[in-house]
């Protein structure tokens, strides 16, 4: 492959470590990054800073193990309001950033990170806290069974953690600094290339707001090469870390293999894939194809189809006779069109084209036979399977918000195609998601919703709180993040 | 023509000037194009939908080149419930030949199936496509006599030996027959050597079954879901995958004590042998420990290739210590792909050279074609003009990097390639440490196979 360099004009940006409190900026010896698609950068060189990244010592986490949770809530509430793009030069940066190196287009990119001052909100984080782990066990001893009886207590005490996130959506980053912060984790963060700032940027705010504090004492950030073993084998060691959160898939799992011995905890975000399944109605009249058809854009298009809950494959309750055929693929033609009526803070036109995919689409474009392809991955697009339950064999690298409609005759054997990698199942109409949602959550699927989710607002009267502490694919990681100690006496006190 | 090429000595062909290759090349290929297009329905229906028009370059035609995913664009179910008449209607949108007109009757198998096509004038090979589908190389006997001179051509461009002519044995640690291409290929150029097919010693004397390769994924997802007993597959080949499985678990004694069994047989003699790096570094290191040397006659050949995938402890100096075992001071190596007849011949200087009956292009990664000057890197696409009765435009995995000026101190012409290549397939996820939550099947299965394997 030539070397692409990107633009000329584009900067290289410099992002500093971040440790415990600590500035490094990259001076002399720096490292300069280069993002495949021009977004370049420069940090310190990690092997000098390898063996700083972690805490050797654990009782230096008694200043964050004897703050309340709630003046931890306290410290990121004040967070909350410097982490603007508009106001906050750094982390406008990191958009910057994660537009030229992730695949999100600036209208959606955007969106998430003005999500932000809704994650370091008081009624999430305490609720966060509270729901998960629950606050008393992060602050104090709690007694087991009847009070005054007991001669057990809990707590959950924080330990200290490695991520390895993702940085297709940047959220990941935020949400990985709050649930490390509530759950008292001493934390280092291991940026990727396709977001190299954004958790920085978020850490070295709480350093401008108190860089004394027991919650910016316990954060590091940096950037090295997924796999550079030199910086890898003095971090990841059991006298160092203790559970190791890992996202993404074999590729970065691979460069870790090596260092899990017992005594790290591997706590898994697998990748997932996620699906839709629309019953007959949707084929029955126009009214019902156009809802469908919208909401089938939504669970694909959102994120630009690049997020675990995007939809890839849709199965359709529909026969292989030739008419069924027809309005399955004039349901195509109304998924096509559906994505240009999507709100652009939701779903835009992809930033480049999937020359890939496009060659797949290709090759079975020509196939008239037993597939139907409408569109590219210039705009998005469909490919109909014409042949019952046979999803296309690229059905896992759909992108570009391409989906692939598969005519499934009874719709109940949609099942076989779920497993533990099933994220978010989008369902139309709401009879069929009753009808299948016991049975795809016995097979592994972790979410099921109406197709046209992100399209609506929570009616009036909903708890609007109710969102606050849910589990994460089928897990709760803040249960996991901590250790769940037991003290026994063998006296009534 | 470039097609009358492949009746040339190789020297007649290194000799060609540059600039008549060029030409004949272009001129081969707007003709080509021209004369296949209506004759072959996949061609035009991309063409059409490229909304491509003739009298273009070899370099400006990259839209309408194929790749392996349109040489098995069919649903495999067509497979798994033995419609094979619809899967020929499919091979025939590939092909000038008259598919439709074959009597089916008793192929129940796509083994059998194949067989018949063969003896109407195909000679098709497939991938190996051991977790999707199989790809069809839609080949015939109106290509053989190119093919096959191509071949030997390319074998004597290496070696000197034209074994056409000369009996020399031939170890390889492969199978007797099949439709593999690799497989077919080695019992094609076999019978067309000389001593035979008699002359060939391969590892396993069975055939390698195209339906077990084929359904092997399929097996696999049915087994996971203990489901194995509901698949309507022939039990035959059940149990053709039990005793692959077993083969597999027993694959390095077995090879050993093959090649230990003809090394004693063929003291003395002068041998050929065929086979991967991994395989032959396996070989030599145990024979290191059990202090075996070969001893076979001068003049023997080695002709290794493949990778060392999946064997991460190799030695550094494998490559000395393979040839101080078989006593062989040479290894020789070849470069090609069985979607293309002519296989590039490796030259002393350690770079491949393609003969001008293949033209290859480079790609970026927009797929445009990379200029054809000083040194460039990118996606490697090959026209081969020997392909007479079905489009020879393909588009390969794999990443190449191709020396276009200066001369090759080997003396042969250019391009030449350099001896690293490395699939795409590879790359992907593993340079670039983007990380996303989002998951494709593959690297979801190896992930559980990490797991599972703490």
């Amino acid at each position: 492959m030539p070397v692409s360099t990107g633009p000329a004009d584009t900067a290289v940006v410099d992002i500093p470590f971040l440790i415990r409190g600590r500035i490094v900026e990259p001076g002399e010896d720096a490292v300069e990054f280069g993002g495949r698609e021009g977004a370049r950068f420069r940090t310190p060189n990690p092997i000098e800073y390898a063996s700083q990244l972690t805490l050797v010592d654990p009782s230096e986490m008694r200043d964050l193990y004897e703050t309340p949770v709630d003046h931890i809530i306290d410290f990121l509430v004040q967070l909350g309001p410097r982490l603007t793009l508009d106001e906050n030069p750094m982390l406008y940066a990191a958009f910057r950033l994660a537009l030229e190196a992730g695949e999100l287009t600036e209208p959606v990119l955007r969106a998430v990170y003005d999500d932000f001052h809704y994650q370091f909100s008081r009624t999430r984080l305490d609720g966060m806290a509270e729901k998960t782990v629950g606050k008393a066990f992060l602050d104090g001893w709690v007694e087991r069974g009847v009070p005054g009886r007991s001669l057990l207590r809990i707590r959950a005490v924080g330990t200290r953690n490695l991520h390895i996130i993702a940085g297709n959506v940047p959220i990941t980053a935020a949400l990985t600094i709050v649930r490390s912060a509530l759950c008292k984790c001493d934390c280092l963060i291991k940026a990727p290339s396709n977001d190299p700032f954004t958790a920085a940027a978020i850490v070295r705010s709480m350093i401008d707001l108190d860089p004394e504090h027991p919650v910016t004492r316990h954060f590091a950030v940096a950037y090295w090469k997924g796999g550079d073993e030199a910086v890898e084998r003095q971090v990841i060691r059991p006298s160092r870390i203790e559970k190791l959160t890992a996202w993404g898939g074999m590729a970065s799992m691979v460069h870790i293999q090596k260092y899990l011995v017992p005594g790290i905890e591997l706590i898994a975000m697998n990748p997932k894939l996620s699906i839709s399944v629309v019953g007959h109605e949707a084929l029955a009249s126009t009214d019902a194809m156009g809802e469908a058809a919208r909401g089938i854009a939504a669970m694909a298009g959102h994120m630009n189809q690049t997020a675990c809950s995007s939809t890839r494959v849709v199965y359709v309750e529909c026969s292989t006779d030739e008419s069924d055929l027809e309005r399955l693929e004039a349901l195509g033609h109304a998924v096509y069109r559906a994505f240009a009526d999507l709100p652009l803070s939701i779903s835009t036109a992809p930033r480049r084209r999937d020359p890939e995919l496009d060659g797949e689409l290709g090759a079975v474009a020509i196939d008239e036979d037993y597939y139907r392809v409408i569109g590219d991955t210039s705009f998005g697009g469909v490919v109909v399977s014409l042949t019952a339950e046979e999803a296309v064999e690229f059905a896992d690298r759909l992108t570009n918000r391409i989906v692939n409609l598969v005519p499934v005759p009874d719709i109940r054997r949609v099942v076989r195609w779920v497993n533990e990698e099933t994220q978010t199942v989008g369902i139309y109409p709401e009879r069929l998601r009753e009808l299948l949602r016991d049975e795809l959550a016995l097979h592994g699927v972790q979410r099921t919703l109406p197709i046209d989710t992100h399209l609506r607002t929570d009616p009036p009267g909903s708890d609007p709180d109710q969102r606050i502490g849910i589990p994460h694919d089928g897990m709760e990681p803040m249960r996991r993040m901590v250790r769940w100690v037991l003290d026994e006496s063998t006296d009534l006190r | 023509m470039p097609e009358s090429w492949a009746q040339l000595s190789f020297e007649e062909l290194f000799a060609l000037p540059a600039r008549d290759v060029e030409e004949a090349q272009q001129g081969a290929f707007a003709l080509r194009f021209e004369r296949l297009r209506p004759e072959i329905e996949a061609l035009d229906k991309l063409a059409t939908r490229q909304g491509f028009t003739a009298g273009r370059s070899v370099e400006e035609s990259i839209p309408v080149f194929f790749d392996h995913r349109v040489l098995k664009s069919y649903p495999l179910s067509l497979i798994e419930n033995g419609q094979y008449d619809r899967l020929t209607k499919w091979l025939q949108r590939l092909t000038t030949h008259d598919l439709v007109g074959i009597q089916l009757d008793g192929v129940h198998s796509l083994d059998s199936w194949i067989d018949r096509l063969e003896a109407h004038e195909m000679i098709v090979g497939h991938s190996t496509g051991t977790t999707g589908k199989l790809s069809f190389v839609p080949r015939s006997r109106t290509e053989w006599p190119a093919w096959s001179a191509a071949y030997f051509e390319m074998l004597r461009a290496l070696t000197g030996v034209d074994f056409r002519k000369v009996q020399i044995p031939y170890f390889t640690a492969g199978y007797r027959s099949g439709h593999q291409m690799m497989v077919k290929m080695q019992k094609l150029f076999a019978e067309a050597s000389e001593g035979g097919d008699a002359n060939r010693y391969p590892l396993y004397e069975s055939s390698i079954s195209a339906d077990l390769l084929s359904l092997m994924g399929r097996i696999r997802a049915a087994e996971d879901r203990g489901e194995l007993d509901q698949l309507q597959i022939d039990p035959r080949l059940l149990e053709e995958r039990q005793t692959l499985i077993r083969a597999n678990a027993n694959r390095e004694q077995d090879m050993e004590a093959w090649f230990t069994k003809l090394a004693e047989e063929f003291r003395g003699r002068r041998v050929r042998i065929g086979g991967g790096f991994a395989d032959l570094t396996r070989l030599a290191l145990k024979a290191e420990q059990d202090g075996f040397h070969c001893e076979f006659a001068p003049g023997s050949i080695l002709i290794a290739g493949g990778g060392m995938k999946g064997y991460r402890d190799a030695p550094p100096d494998w490559e000395e210590r393979v040839k101080d075992f078989l006593g062989i001071e040479r290894m020789h190596s070849h470069y090609g792909m069985s979607e293309n007849m002519g296989q590039a011949p490796q030259c002393e200087a350690g770079f491949f050279h393609f003969f001008p009956y293949t033209r290859p292009v480079l790609l970026d990664e927009d797929f445009v074609a990379l200029p054809r000057t000083g040194v460039q890197t990118g996606r490697l696409a090959l026209f081969d003009f020997l392909a007479q009765t079905y489009w020879g435009g393909f588009i390969s995995g794999d990443r190449v990097t191709v020396h276009w000026d200066g001369d090759c101190r080997c003396g042969w012409p250019n391009p030449r390639i350099d001896r690293q290549i490395v699939r795409f397939s590879e790359l992907a996820g593993v340079e670039d440490d983007k990380l996303t939550c989002a998951g494709t099947v593959k690297a979801y299965s190896d992930f559980m196979d990490y797991v599972g394997a703490i």
